[in-house]
């Protein structure tokens, strides 16, 4: 292997790999192109409707000849300063990155890590029906079968998918990992 | 390690990938250096390009990378408009930093399997 030919191959080489990573680029850019087309990614029109409710709570609490009813609200601490009713500090959210109003906060948070909750539900679901085949079929068990895995569904359907599995699972938990 | 140290004086001087030599007729040329053009094709046939792209982009996707540039393609598109955003302007978007940011681990092991490729063709 002569000195120059190593060198050709090097430069063929990552001339190849930028090739590969530009069709990559571009699988990637088609495909976010198509989820803004169809409106898929629901994140962007929440988008717009939160700024505009972060921008309706700045209003608000700029505007000074509000409703009595918010205006019982501004509460004198003891520097005598008060503070708006809805906290107008933006900042970045840490999980979907966008900037959100703090008074915004907790209802965006509810949506944003929300999105994730849907998935882990059929998770849960689909668990606890393995689980609730296990404790049909199983001679030892200490609940009633059929009332545990009713009232189990229903918990895993309305609650966080974290308390509903603890509670349905309970001492099942274990067994279930170890296998 | 030589191969990292070539590595970043072959980044620093690429920002665009220079575009393929147009196939030469030249047979000398042609026996020492193999085209782009030869070994682009020798790579689909044999199917290796195929499965270096997949283990790029699942590479890029375990480093999250791919999600960063999912990110700022949705930060774009909020910012110019769902409808009046084209591919194009996202690949424009997306390619002077995704270039930059591939972590140099993948980048090495790419090359090193397209490297093992080309040793294994060789003429």
């Amino acid at each position: 292997m002569s000195g120059p030919n190593e060198d050709n191959n090097t430069q063929l080489s990552s001339h190849i790999f930028g090739d590969l990573l530009d069709s990559i680029i571009v699988d990637v850019a088609s495909e976010c192109h198509r989820i803004a087309k169809l409106g898929l990614d629901r994140n962007l029109e929440e988008e717009e409707e939160e700024m505009r409710l972060s921008a309706q709570a700045r209003a608000r609490v700029a505007d000074p000849s509000n409703s009595s009813e918010t205006n019982t609200k501004y509460v004198v601490d003891i520097f005598g300063q008060t503070h708006p009713s809805v906290a107008t500090e933006i900042f970045e959210c840490m999980n979907c990155g966008r900037s959100i109003a703090a008074g915004r906060f907790a209802p965006h948070l509810e949506k944003c890590m929300g999105k994730g909750r849907k998935a882990r539900l059929k998770v849960t679901r689909s668990s606890t029906a393995a689980q609730n085949r296990y404790l049909r079929g199983s001679p030892v068990s200490t609940y009633s079968p059929y009332s545990n895995s009713t009232s189990t569904n229903r918990l895993s359907n309305g609650t966080p998918s974290v308390a509903g599995e603890e509670y349905s699972n309970g001492t099942y938990e274990e067994p279930w990992n170890k296998t | 390690m030589s191969h990292s140290h070539k590595l970043v004086i072959k980044r620093s001087s690429m920002s665009r990938p220079p575009p393929p030599p147009p196939p030469t007729t030249n047979k000398d040329q042609q026996h020492q250096n193999p085209s782009f053009q030869e070994i682009n094709i020798k790579l689909i046939q044999s199917g290796e390009k195929e499965r270096l792209k997949e283990l790029l982009r699942e590479r890029l996707l375990e480093c999250g990378w791919i999600d960063e540039m999912k990110a700022l393609c949705r930060a774009f598109t909020r910012k110019k408009g769902r409808n009046n955003v084209t591919v194009d302007d996202l690949v424009h978007v997306i390619s002077p930093k995704g270039r930059a940011s591939v972590p140099n681990s993948v980048k090495a092991e790419l090359l090193q399997r397209i490297r093992a490729f080309l040793a294994s063709t060789a003429d």
